[in-house]
């Protein structure tokens, strides 16, 4: 068992019994729920949206390697650089580097997974450097020295009052009976300071653009904008898969992504950034970085069954299905991608022996599967990650003894009618002398949580053979 | 002149190597894909784009003002500007401006100090910006906007955004405007759709206006 | 009752955990499935289906199981389950865990004719009402495999509405999944069990007394959580429901 995977057993025993976070996620998943109908229901074909987009997106990730290119190009015809990370450390080293030869002391940072997943804050904060996250939800969980709880709703696990304390605590500023709209003019006060004085501005992207060389960044709170144009360097971190042909696939990918991230027809600050500022223009950054992250993503699309994973727009919708994510919510995983996305890809790019236990944490309900925008068959890769886990020989040795046993004995009827047969007696037997529920119990991993099965007189087949053959009616 | 920095990712070997590993990727055989699924099947037709693009607007908490002509417009650009807390103005002016905006710029040029996109940025206390737009999108209630339009922060620093344009500026989808950014921001380094004021849910998913953008958003549409 | 349509030959295809553990699950489908006029076969070679062992990863296991399987019930024209994940298991995935069998072709061929109780009493037998009687209020419970999956929706409802004295209530959430999830059952048992709550306390809402659903699985460990909770609700399995009467015994009726 990894650390992560006892880590994560920690975790989920204590948020199991949460009831109240349990009713704090419920109330924001239902609110989601009504608004994402909504959204759905402005389409006229919802599903032909979603094959719309599945693919287009599996154009860009079939043709990663000829878009790249071209996106790259568009970029450089303009001054703009591009920087190619095989990993965090490359990523991280580029923009560091960048930071200390340009002097800067403070960033600016917009919402950006893939930052989080090379921890490029941390490495900018070592040489000194300021970072603001801007996104009010990344904000709040900085201010707490937390991971973002959601990809899309970093704080939706805090309470108004707790995020009232936090105001009060680390700006200084107290909010009377913490009204959001009085917290988030706070929250704006003090980050208005640190766009006005950052060198630097660092966002991700949702999209990068081929035909036109463009980076597609959506934000509703306007964080995304300001990163973007009042410090004089924008550093855009990518990974290689947001990729995509032509500018007007952004006609049906907007929409979707505002649909499944929030239930809106559209984010309220859609922007495309073609680079620098050009002459004439009154403010804007004077030099833009591309910093594209692989980062394991090329292990997905080096395999064919898994390359579809690479599809995913990061809109949330999987994570907020989950009843899985509902009852332990986004801290438990321990990885900055939680829910079924999280499961399969930080297995993937990361670690399978480490991160595979994810992707058993699911009772394969397959409710994601019917909101993946880009209809990532998201079950199926949660079953291949667990085939693959236990290929790479990540299991105990009392469960390959028991799986031994189960491929011997439903091989053949006698051999099955023997160790069920067993199998009844020893419970019975166990439940005879008490021991049922103690340490000593074979079925403690079930009655540890439920009240122990009745067992029934006789196998069904057994039954069967005395009584089966009569035909009569009950 | 800052160096080129693509070229350090080319010296390290970097970028041959994860080029490498996609092309592998990406020369497995794979069956042809098949037709994309149609817009027109997918949202349903905008009968009337006006309409649409005033009911949306609602929807998103955008202003609009509907005028007939420049007195009309002058009007509301009075109107809106008395609800605006006293401070500078910050005008869009450049070649496009000058055709279109200056009435609007020259009527208010004696009620507020003005600073224009010639000079250079907003300031953070500036109250408003007048900017003119490259379209009106009817689909989602969305102004569609460049760096072309008096700048980048004219629409995201200060806490009120007016915006100034005709009705036949109004494109009926998302697909009709970024068709358009071709002709209409040739060069400009940001292109944009804004929809409604800043927002967000992020303290218990309840909205709240006026996050780090605007907090108005107003348009005045003329004829 | 000699017509083509009425002695239809049905291969019962049992459920391992039921076989063992829940066999009166599979007592009240015969009941159901010859009141209706049916001739049921129990082949007593079958086994399992293999989902533990393909669900958790180790497919190697599963492998045998479902070559047995396939050979098992390759002779059978209709094969009835009274268990979704169960139908759904031979149905969905053995194309994908026999992809390098020999057996793989009649292995797609036998998938098709594996039928869940419900999905055959209504689509195939084209039967709605079994002459049930049930006085008592019941939810139902949509299982994951058996909607999502198998895209069993309606059919359950069906055949519930036409259970004479039934109460039926309409669950509050009712597409949320309960949590049993097989091995996820007891590698995340407080996960899972969270899950059975979070049911337990949509099922009390609804005011019913009973929950029932097509997956046996489901009510096994939401009667688990029910037990350890104190609370006072019951399971039972469609067929139970079904096989139940007032006493009239009136005949099944063809509704098509």
């Amino acid at each position: 068992m990894s650390a992560a995977s006892q880590e994560f057993l920690r975790k989920a025993i204590i948020k199991s019994s949460d009831l109240e976070h349990r009713a704090l996620i419920q109330k924001g998943m239902l609110s989601y729920d009504a608004a994402h109908a909504k959204g759905k229901s402005r389409f006229a074909d919802w599903e032909g949206a979603r094959a719309r987009c599945s693919a287009v997106k599996a154009e860009g990730i079939a043709n990663l390697g000829k878009y790249l290119i071209e996106f790259e190009q568009k970029i450089i015809e303009r001054g703009g650089h591009v920087h190619w990370a095989e990993n965090a450390e490359q990523a991280n080293d580029y923009v560091v580097d960048l930071a200390r030869t340009r002097n800067v002391k403070t960033v600016v940072k917009s919402k950006s997974m893939v930052t989080e997943e090379i921890h490029l804050a941390g490495a900018l904060e070592k040489i000194g450097v300021t970072v603001w996250e801007t996104d009010l939800g990344e904000f709040i969980v900085q201010l707490r020295n937390e991971p973002p709880y959601h990809i899309v709703t970093p704080a939706m696990h805090l309470s108004r009052r707790q995020i009232a304390d936090l105001f009060r605590e680390k700006l200084g500023e107290d909010v009377a009976d913490a009204d959001p709209g009085r917290l988030v003019a706070a929250a704006r006060v003090a980050l208005r300071r640190a766009f006005f004085s950052a060198e630097m501005g660092i966002s991700g992207a949702n999209f990068l653009v081929a035909d036109t060389g463009m980076v597609a960044l959506s934000t509703n709170e306007g964080n995304g904008r300001l990163t973007t144009s009042i410090p004089r360097i924008h550093v855009v971190v990518a990974g290689i898969e947001k990729v995509i042909p032509r500018m007007s696939d952004l006609a049906v990918l907007w929409p979707v992504l505002a649909t499944s991230g929030t239930g809106q027809p559209i984010t309220t600050y859609s922007t495309l950034i073609r680079g620098a500022s050009i002459a004439g223009e009154p403010d804007g950054p004077r030099e833009v970085h591309i910093v594209l992250v692989d980062n394991g993503r090329t292990e997905l699309l080096a395999d064919a069954e898994t390359e579809e994973v690479l599809k995913c727009i990061r809109c949330g919708a999987c994570l907020n299905i989950c009843p899985i994510f509902r009852q332990v919510g986004g801290h438990t995983y321990g990885s900055i991608y939680p829910g079924p996305i999280g499961s399969i890809f930080t297995p993937r790019t990361d670690s399978l022996s480490e991160w595979g236990h994810l992707s058993y944490a699911c009772s394969l309900c397959t409710a994601c599967k019917g909101v993946c925008p880009v209809k990532i068959d998201l079950p199926k890769q949660l079953l291949l990650t667990r085939r693959d886990f236990i290929a790479t020989g990540n299991v105990k040795p009392a469960q390959r003894v028991g799986f031994a046993g189960f491929r011997w004995a439903t091989a053949s009827a006698p051999r099955f009618r023997l160790v069920g047969w067993m199998g009844r007696k020893a419970l019975a037997l166990v439940n005879a002398l008490g021991l049922s529920g103690t340490a000593l119990d074979p079925m403690r991993v079930w009655t540890k949580y439920r009240s122990p099965m009745t067992l029934p007189k006789q196998s069904f087949r057994a039954w069967w053979k005395e009584n089966g053959s009569k035909n009569g009616n009950k | 002149m800052e160096t080129n920095k693509t070229a350090e990712s080319k010296k390290t070997g970097a970028r041959e190597r994860i080029l490498t590993r996609i092309a592998k990727a990406n020369a497995r055989p794979r069956p042809s894909p098949p037709p994309l699924v149609p817009l027109e099947a997918i949202f349903p037709p905008i009968t009337n784009p006006r309409q649409r693009f005033l009911d949306e607007c609602a929807g998103n908490l955008t202003e609009v003002f509907q005028t007939a002509n420049s007195a009309g417009s002058i009007e509301a650009l009075k109107i809106i500007l008395s609800t605006v807390p006293p401070g500078e103005i910050y005008v869009q002016n450049d070649s496009k401006a000058e055709l279109t905006l200056h009435l609007l710029r020259d009527a208010i040029r004696q009620l507020r100090p003005l600073r224009f996109s010639s000079e250079g940025p907003p300031a953070e206390a500036t109250q408003a910006s007048l900017t003119l737009a490259h379209g009106f999108v009817a689909q989602t209630g969305s102004i569609f906007t460049s760096s072309s339009c008096g700048g980048r922060g004219a629409s995201i620093v200060p806490p009120c955004h007016i915006v100034y344009g005709r009705g036949d500026q109004i494109v009926p989808d998302i697909a009709a405007a970024l068709a358009r950014v071709p002709s209409e921001t040739p060069g400009a380094s940001y292109v944009g759709l804004i929809t409604g004021s800043s927002r967000t849910a992020d303290i218990e998913k309840i909205l709240v206006q006026g996050a780090h953008g605007p907090r108005r958003l107003v348009v005045i549409l003329e004829s | 009752m000699s017509s083509p349509q009425t002695s239809r030959k049905v291969a019962l295809f049992v459920p391992c955990f039921v076989d063992q553990v829940l066999p009166q699950v599979a007592i009240d489908t015969v009941t159901v499935l010859r009141r209706i006029g049916c001739e049921v076969i129990f082949p007593e070679d079958q086994t399992c289906c293999g989902q533990p062992g393909f669900n958790t990863g180790h497919w190697e296991s599963a492998l045998p199981c479902a070559e047995h399987f396939v050979r098992v019930f390759s002779n059978y024209e209709t094969i009835v389950c009274p268990s979704g994940s169960c139908a759904s298991m031979v149905r969905k995935h053995y194309p994908e865990l026999l992809e390098h069998s020999p057996l793989r072709e009649q292995a797609i061929a036998v998938g098709q004719r594996v039928f869940e109780l419900a999905e055959f009493l209504v689509r195939v037998a084209g039967v709605t009402d079994v002459g049930a009687s049930f006085p008592h209020a019941v939810a139902y419970h949509p299982s994951c495999h058996s909607t999502r999956e198998l895209g069993i929706y309606d059919e359950p409802m069906q055949l519930l509405r036409a259970v004479r004295d039934i109460d039926l209530r309409p669950l509050p959430n009712a597409g949320e999944c309960c949590g049993f999830g097989g091995m996820f059952s007891t590698k995340f048992g407080m996960i899972s069990s969270a899950m059975g709550d979070t049911k337990a306390v949509n099922l009390e809402q609804s005011g019913a007394e009973y929950v029932t659903a097509i997956d046996p699985s489901c009510l096994m460990h939401l009667d688990g959580v029910f037990g350890a909770t104190g609370r006072k609700l019951k399971t039972i399995y469609l067929a139970g429901i079904l096989a139940s009467s007032s006493g009239n015994g009136s005949a099944a009726k063809e509704s098509r």
